[in-house]
């Protein structure tokens, strides 16, 4: 194999990689930013995701509807969930929440099991995305071209819609101070409910997006938590470039790792989590140094 | 005191309990003693310190293999490859508390989440150790020191547990109570003002990290041959989170709380898992409701006084 394709379709594998880990990572960090409270839940919301996109695909017959019924309702359910118990969570310490979510992650897990039974269910994919591409000769899964231009849509429309639209800005401006934004008169829970439901629909999201590569398995939501986790804290909590920056970063290791030293690709990670944790103790983008 | 005399009468209780329950009851308080003296460990932590870990199983895992793999491969006495497992946990945590501690707050509680599932991974890598997927399986009890066998009988083994539980509860009460835990719990009230006292609470940090690793692992070291085996299913981020709700459900800060946080999880599950397969979605509710609601904790709840922290 000739080393100019094979990076081309490795950094292409990384890429599709970086887009699941940045949907997964960047709703973590958004919600971070704004409620200063770690979503444990965060995991098992993606787990939703390729389950509801399983049913989708099941009862439309298409992949299409998943993506946004999964999303909405994982959305929906973090809403309902932020209304009803992490409201009354503000004036407490931030472990509270840590625990909260994580009774939410056993209750939820649950339900799911109920729901969908314990085998790993497999997603077809649809026919357009189902075969291979060829890039200088190399086949690659066109699904996975896919997951990467998904990716990069998903990246800009996010970024647009934190910068231009008004509910953007009140999601920074809350990020910052939210007291003033009380005071400027604008209902801070609202823009704490949204963005909470936002990060839940985000990670449902790529929980639909990744059922079709790895099943859906109930054993999803420890391995994205962790993912998450690690791509927030080199990114820098609460920040959206430092989520992508880091999910792309992690990609590439997780990539490359599995392909030259498959025995340490996991290690390899945490490695990378331990440099950045060394240097900038705040993340790569974080604000505390 | 009273507090010590209600401490004599519960060891007086726990003591004689072989001679009054049935053996299948004795092989649940067991474990649900081992389970005790791991929240306990746990509280050194969480509740004394606020260090939130959500990687405790690592403690246990450490501990419950390292005393599976020398009994296993070595002629050890029991009681000697406990506390060796224990030592090592401890060890261990030193190097794992030096990381951890570059982080504060909620990105330590990720990095302690994170190093236990590095373990966890490990365990199933490494198969000349851990024996990967299968765990470690028929761990012996050897004999010995000086020839004593009584801990290879069930009630033998209680009594080694409950000697190791209470050992470990009047450590970690004389711990709290010494000036090196008034240091612990002004990082727990305000880390920058105990810092700016003079004391290096990062190290105060790492040595309770330390210490409560190796007790961990000492509940962990307890277990694998109780059980008689050792698999990974100890090392897994449930566990972690599991432990953590024994420590709050029980009352964190008390020592005492989480023991008995660990006594109802156990009781519960038992009770729960016979009528319904979904306990852990009860366990989750129920374990939501005592962080929404009663923060204190069950030990809280029954003394009825506020804990000097509430905020949980």
């Amino acid at each position: 194999m000739d080393l100019l394709p094979f990076l081309l379709t490795q950094c292409l594998n990384a890429l599709s990689q970086a887009a699941l880990l940045f949907f997964l990572g960047v709703g973590l960090t958004l919600i971070f930013g704004i409620m200063r409270i770690v979503n444990f839940a965060h995991g098992t919301f993606y787990m939703l995701g390729a389950f509801l996109g399983y049913s989708a695909v099941r009862l439309t017959g298409s992949f299409w509807a998943g993506l946004v019924i999964g999303p909405l309702i994982g959305g929906a359910i973090g809403a309902a969930f932020e209304m009803g118990l992490l409201r009354r969570l503000y004036r407490r310490d931030e472990s509270a929440f840590l625990m909260v979510t994580f009774g939410l992650t056993l209750v939820l897990g649950e339900i799911i099991r109920l729901l969908w039974g314990v085998n790993a269910l497999q997603v077809e994919l649809p026919n357009m995305f189902a075969g291979i591409v060829f890039l200088f000769d190399e086949p690659f899964p066109t699904y996975r071209l896919f997951l990467a231009g998904a990716g990069v849509v998903v990246a800009i429309a996010i970024w647009q819609f934190l910068e231009r639209t008004r509910l953007g800005l009140l999601i920074r401006a809350t990020s910052q101070n939210a007291e003033m934004v009380h005071a400027l008169g604008v209902d801070v829970n609202l823009v704490r409910t949204a963005i909470f439901g936002i990060g839940c629909g985000l990670a449902a999201l790529g929980g639909v997006l990744a059922a079709p590569l790895v099943t859906a398995s109930l054993g999803m939501a420890g391995n994205a938590i962790i993912d998450a986790f690690v791509i927030v804290i080199i990114g820098g909590m609460g920040s959206f470039l430092g989520s992508l920056l880091a999910a792309v970063l992690v990609a590439f290791v997780q990539v490359f790792g599995n392909y030259y030293f498959p025995d340490f690709a996991l290690a390899a990670m945490y490695m990378l989590m331990l440099l950045v944790l060394v240097i900038r103790p705040g993340g790569l983008l974080g604000k505390e140094a | 005191m009273t507090g010590w005399r209600l401490f004599f009468l519960a060891a007086i209780v726990l003591a004689a309990a072989p001679f009054g329950l049935p053996i299948f009851a004795m092989t649940l308080l067991t474990e649900a003693l081992i389970l005790g003296l791991l929240a306990m460990s746990l509280d050194l932590m969480v509740g004394y310190t606020r260090l939130i870990s959500f990687g405790h199983a690592a403690a246990y895992g450490l501990g419950a293999y390292a005393s599976g793999y020398l009994l296993l491969h070595t002629a050890l006495p029991l009681p000697v490859a406990v506390l060796a497992a224990a030592l090592l946990a401890g060890v261990v945590a030193i190097g794992v508390a030096w990381v951890c501690t570059m982080a504060t707050g909620v990105s330590f509680s990720m990095l302690t989440l994170a190093f236990a599932q590095l373990l966890y991974a490990v365990a199933f890598k490494w198969t000349s150790v851990t024996g990967a997927s299968d765990g470690l399986a028929g761990i012996p009890r050897h004999p010995g020191p000086f020839g004593i066998t009584v801990f290879q009988t069930k009630n033998g083994y209680y009594y080694l547990v409950l000697v190791c539980l209470l050992g470990a509860y009047v450590f970690c009460r004389a711990l709290v109570s010494s000036p090196f835990g008034a240091v612990l719990r002004g990082i727990r009230e305000n880390e920058a003002k105990t810092l700016s006292l003079g004391y290096n609470t990062r190290l105060y940090k790492i040595a309770v990290v330390a210490l409560s690793f190796a007790l961990g692992g000492l509940a962990g070291a307890l277990y694998s041959p109780f059980a008689g085996f050792a698999n990974t299913e100890l090392l897994f981020w449930l566990f972690s989170g599991q432990v953590l709700i024994m420590v709050i459900v029980g009352g964190q800060g008390t020592l005492i709380g989480p023991i008995l946080g660990a006594a109802f999880f156990m009781l519960l599950e038992h009770v729960l898992s016979a009528y319904t397969e979904s306990w852990a979605l009860f366990f989750g509710l129920i374990f939501i409701g005592f962080v929404m609601f009663a923060p204190q904790g069950i030990w809280g709840l029954l003394t009825s006084r506020r804990p000097k922290n509430a905020r949980i």
